[in-house]
């Protein structure tokens, strides 16, 4: 079994208020529970994990230290800028890892991340934390074996810096994340009456987008859950969001409906957009359809899904 | 002939041998220092030369990813992690690939000497974000900074005496390559520099980086830059290309030419040595 709860579900920066309070304003911050083998994931260190934090405290640290892994999708500041205030960290005997991708002209993860914690951002430097943090890069890498029969792939996915999705796989259960990320296209001239017009790299181009979207699809391919970008509509993207590194609503679920995921949750949502709207967006994207068997909605802070 | 002028033939044979910048180095210099490089300039440039395609597909492969050889073609690579990226390792990975091939320097360590050299090109290029100048020119303080002392490989087995002879007396380098030589390491700079035809902001940091004033107003900043960074590494003994004691006269006017004060400097020990250690990457390619 995987326990799955959103703590975040916003992209861009927090955007708490009366316009917001049924799907919540918190930046990226999922929780993964595996009971049977008693671990903890967080994916994303958003403004989310504050609230994380505090349910830790009052459910998890009367058990014992408290033991967990975070996975950043990427280091984007609506991702991690949580991390200062997952309290735990401040607690003596508390261990967490945390893994991500480093964009390879950046600093290591570790001072992006913890970077964060100078005393020109923050009141408390990292060498004051009183838990044990280690970092860890990762790569896009088909099967990591996180143990306890937990397995991990990671995938590159199309974000201006380097983003992995991720795929947990636990006792046959698929959690899957797809964000932040849009189409991969053709980044080639391809009007032939362009000087610069190269047939070959224009052709090639095609068929590597083309191929690229297909190794993301069937990276998700199958999951129980797949937590997929859907920041905008298809009009607003193609109206000036192109190259931003986030999915049309449409998109996303037409390729995880290709991919046989049986629930999709949109994900990353657009912090302009208020809870009237989602709702209205809810009838038009997600109502159920006789032939499509998959589950669509879009993801609310606090909902709670078991696989 | 003189001994002055024996001396100067033998550099300049020794000039002559050296390989020339290929043209594709020097096309992937130019492409990659414009600020909107197109996808399709960028992939041809580097597609002219298989094997900077080889090395840059080799880096990205080591960078990104843990399967060996996963991104086999450049158009791939521009597509899943962005032009800004491929573009970066290219121009390095040119760059890097073209001094390596300079025959070795008879008194110089080379690999001390190289670690002095990246050391002041990844500087060069710290102070230029300390400097707030945009991401598009900073790979220039870069290339200038890691390619300001070529000048010091031609010379001979006497410029052992010399380096032996600056440890003891603590006297500028290039005023005892002056007086022992006949000749200093920015005039032989500017020899490879015109044999190289690089363009003339790079051929001033290699010519003027102990005397940054004698350049045009518009080259000032980045040579004072590039003089400032071989200051920080000549004092705090980062690599070694034959200069222990800088002249300190020269911090004060070099920190005002760049509009920095020397905490603000100082201040980029870390970063300076994580960039050198990921620097390093491109010279064991």
């Amino acid at each position: 079994m995987i326990k799955v709860k959103f703590w975040g579900v916003r992209g861009s920066i927090p955007c708490p208020g009366p316009k917001t309070m049924k799907y919540g304003g918190n930046t990226a911050c999922i929780e993964l529970r595996f009971p049977e083998v008693n671990r903890h994931i967080i994916i994303d260190a958003g403004s989310g994990i504050r609230d994380l934090a505090n349910f830790m405290l009052v459910n998890d640290l009367p058990k014992g230290p408290i033991v967990t892994e975070i996975y950043l999708s990427h280091t984007h500041w609506d991702h991690i800028m949580g991390f200062p205030f997952f309290v735990p960290m401040y607690i003596p005997g508390t261990r967490i890892k945390v893994f991500g991708p480093v964009t390879y002209e950046d600093e290591p993860l570790e001072a992006v991340v913890g970077g964060q914690m100078k005393y020109r951002y923050f009141p408390v430097n990292m060498g004051e934390l009183a838990g044990r943090i280690e970092y860890c890069r990762l790569k896009e890498d088909p099967e990591i074996d996180l143990g306890d029969g937990i397995i991990l792939s990671t995938t590159i996915v199309n974000h201006p810096i380097t983003a992995l999705g991720y795929r947990f796989t636990f006792r046959g259960a698929v959690f899957c994340t797809a964000y932040d990320t849009e189409p991969f296209r053709n980044l080639f001239v391809t009007d032939p009456n362009d000087p610069t017009y190269d047939e070959l790299i224009a052709q090639e181009g095609e068929r590597v987008a083309c191929e690229q979207n297909q190794v993301l699809e069937h990276f998700f391919t199958g999951a129980d859950l797949l937590v997929h970008d859907a920041q905008y509509t298809r009009h607003e993207y193609q109206n000036g969001k192109i190259g931003w590194g986030h999915s049309p609503i449409e998109e996303a679920i037409a390729a995880a409906g290709r991919a046989r995921v049986k629930r999709l949750a949109l994900f990353h949502h657009d912090p302009e957009r208020n809870d009237d709207q989602l709702d209205a967006m809810t009838q038009t994207y997600c109502a159920p359809n006789g032939e499509e068997p998959m589950q669509i909605f879009f993801a609310r802070e606090g909902q709670e899904i078991i696989l | 002939m003189s001994e002055r002028k024996t001396k100067l033939e033998k550099i300049r044979v020794f000039v002559d041998k050296m390989p020339s910048l290929s043209t594709t180095v020097s096309k992937v210099l130019e492409i990659c220092s414009r600020p909107n490089t197109a996808p399709n300039d960028l992939n041809k440039v580097i597609s002219l030369d298989p094997v900077l395609t080889g090395q840059v597909l080799k880096l990205i492969n080591s960078a990104y990813y843990s399967l060996v050889n996963k991104v086999t073609s450049l158009t791939r690579a521009i597509i899943m992690l962005g032009l800004n990226t491929v573009k970066n390792l290219a121009l390095s990975t040119a760059i890097i690939r073209s001094v390596g091939q300079v025959k070795k320097s008879k008194a110089l360590p080379i690999k001390e000497f190289w670690a002095h050299s990246i050391g002041v090109g990844v500087m060069a290029k710290l102070l230029a974000v300390e400097r707030g100048l945009p991401l598009a020119e900073r790979e220039e303080y870069f290339v200038a900074g890691l390619l300001h002392d070529l000048g010091k490989i031609p010379f001979g087995d006497e410029y052992a005496e010399v380096l032996i002879h600056a440890r003891t007396t603590r006297e500028p380098l290039i005023h005892l390559e002056q007086r022992v030589m006949g000749i200093d390491h920015e005039e032989v700079g500017q020899m490879i520099a015109s044999k190289w035809k690089l363009n003339a902001i790079i051929t001033d940091a290699i010519c003027h980086h102990h005397s940054p004033l004698l350049v045009i107003p518009e080259h000032q900043a980045l040579v004072a830059t590039v003089a400032l960074a071989d200051f920080y590494m000549c004092l705090f003994d980062i690599g070694y290309a034959g200069n222990r004691f800088p002249d300190e006269e020269q911090l004060a006017p070099l920190l005002e030419m760049c509009g920095l004060e020397w905490c603000a400097v100082a201040n980029l020990a870390e970063a300076v040595d994580a960039e050198i250690k990921k620097a390093e990457i491109f010279l064991q390619i």
